[in-house]
């Protein structure tokens, strides 16, 4: 382990946290603006151009509320939750590449922060450790909304779990491999898409379930649980929380992007290029559905998972088990 | 050196979270201190080349059975524990166990660990030592019957817990 490597790794974990922070605000301004547009009206437009400091606006001002915690509150758990929530968000991105190799000061240097054996493994356990920061947000807050918040969506994330890691296993079926940047690899003729088209579909369902986002933002259902397991937090511990939803969509968006839509790879622009336009098309589809669908219902949701996604995807893992054996 | 550091670093904390599991009164607090040992546990094993068991127990120790130990512990809400024993009898056991523990540990060192001079040299691992291809390998061949054996026994379990939550409600 030498210093070059240390330094080079150095680089590339600022790069990537830099690219979150940075893209968050982004992501919130076209969701505004996407949005308002598709109801007809015109979004985020006095501050900066466009409206697009608008987000940044907002940052400042959570900055400078005041940040209450409730009075019968457990507070260092209520001081973890909102932190864990982000940090598994941002662990997760280190696995996945965001670009070919290039060469730097005569060093060869793959553009991802860490090529792990396990990537896909990793990803999954990240996320699934994401759980803790919206149950113990939910439960540390000592009040009734924010606990029901936080045990609907710990059961909905334990439910998704399983059939978005089953529809992946279909995939690393087919390449022998768990690592992510060698998913790619294998991509080179046609992208995973095309033979894995049902496994996506269920991939990019349980994601959007994973990411609490519409139409199955349950545990933040206003209507009926307040604002769910934020209910009681304020100031940067919400907008840490808010952070986090973003940079989970991130997540699902840049995996589903490596695992079936060949990553990094694009006709004549450069690498890096393509996968940023791939990220955008997708977070636009998670913008695209909160605009679109009305929230299911909780008992729907659950259904869905278990009875129909979950059959579906096992379904889907044996006829490619089969296939994978017949043609070896 | 580096690996040292880490050693160092997982083993403190693996250590303090243990210790913080046992002597906690909140269970809530009690069920995150141990997912703080499963943690550490698992830089271990990525030290010990084992990177797929290292992801394994994040994600099904750490990630899926300690949250659900943590929802039956929410939804119980369980305030305080109310001792099984009394103190005494506690204490008692207490030393009995820990008595048993000592007496093990210290027939391993004095039958393997005792002997003068070098400690054997440490085997070189075979290529692709701990990749999930390996394991699979080894999974499927040398421990094939413990392993079916192993999978029988969920569904029992599995095929049991539906069973007794089902009676409740006929």
């Amino acid at each position: 382990m030498d210093a070059a490597f240390l330094i080079e790794s150095a680089v590339k974990v600022l790069i990537v946290l830099g690219f979150v922070l940075l893209g968050v605000p982004l992501i919130v301004w076209m969701e505004r603006k996407v949005i308002g547009h598709m109801q007809d009206r015109i979004g985020p437009q006095r501050v900066g151009p466009f409206g697009l400091l608008q987000t940044i606006a907002d940052g400042i001002k959570l900055f400078f509320k005041e940040d209450l915690i409730p009075g019968q509150a457990d507070r260092v758990v209520f001081f973890l939750a909102p932190a864990l929530s982000v940090i598994t968000a941002f662990v997760a991105l280190s696995v996945v590449p965001f670009g070919d190799k290039v060469t730097v000061f005569g060093r060869d240097v793959p553009l991802h922060v860490a090529d792990v054996n396990v990537a896909i493994l990793w990803v999954l356990g990240t996320t699934s450790m994401g759980v803790y920061g919206i149950v113990l947000g939910g439960w540390a807050s000592n009040s009734k909304y924010p606990l029901l918040g936080g045990l609907r969506s710990s059961a909905q994330m334990i439910s998704y779990e399983l059939a978005q890691g089953i529809s992946l296993v279909s995939v690393i079926l087919m390449t022998g491999t768990l690592s992510l940047a060698g998913i790619v690899a294998q991509q080179e003729h046609m992208w995973f898409i095309v033979p894995q088209f049902f496994a996506f579909v269920i991939f990019l369902l349980c994601g959007i379930a994973e990411t609490n986002r519409a139409p199955f933002d349950l545990p933040e259902a206003e209507t009926e649980l307040v604002a769910g397991f934020h209910t009681e937090y304020s100031s940067m511990k919400f907008a840490l929380y808010f952070l986090a939803e973003y940079a989970n969509m991130m997540v699902v968006s840049a995996v589903a992007i490596s695992v079936f839509f060949g990553g990094w790879r694009g006709p004549f622009l450069p690498p890096v290029a393509w996968f940023l336009i791939k990220l955008s098309l997708f977070l636009f589809f998670f913008v695209w559905l909160r605009a679109t669908f009305p929230r299911l219902r909780y008992d729907q949701l659950m259904a869905f998972g278990w009875k129909v996604l979950l059959p579906a995807s096992l379904l889907n893992l044996a006829v490619t088990a089969i296939v994978v054996a017949l043609t070896g | 050196m580096g690996e040292a550091i880490l050693f160092t670093l997982f083993s403190l904390s693996a250590v303090a979270f243990a210790l913080g599991m046992v002597f906690r009164r909140n269970a809530v607090h009690c069920a995150l201190h141990l997912v703080g040992v499963l943690l550490s546990l698992s830089g271990m094993f990525v030290l010990l080349h084992a990177q797929f068991i290292a992801a394994i127990q994040i994600l099904v120790y750490a990630g899926a059975i300690m949250v659900l130990f943590l929802f039956v512990v929410m939804l119980l809400n369980v305030k305080g524990e109310t001792p099984l024993l009394t103190p005494g009898s506690a204490k008692g056991f207490g030393f009995f166990f820990a008595f048993i523990a000592f007496v093990e540990l210290l027939w391993i060192v004095v039958s393997q660990g005792g002997t003068e001079g070098e400690p054997a040299p440490v085997p070189a691992l075979p290529p692709n030592f701990g990749s999930p291809a390996e394991i699979g390998k080894i999974l499927y061949t040398t421990w094939l019957f413990p392993f079916e054996v192993t999978s029988i026994l969920l569904m029992i379990a599995v095929v049991g817990a539906v069973v007794l939550a089902k009676r409740k409600f006929a």
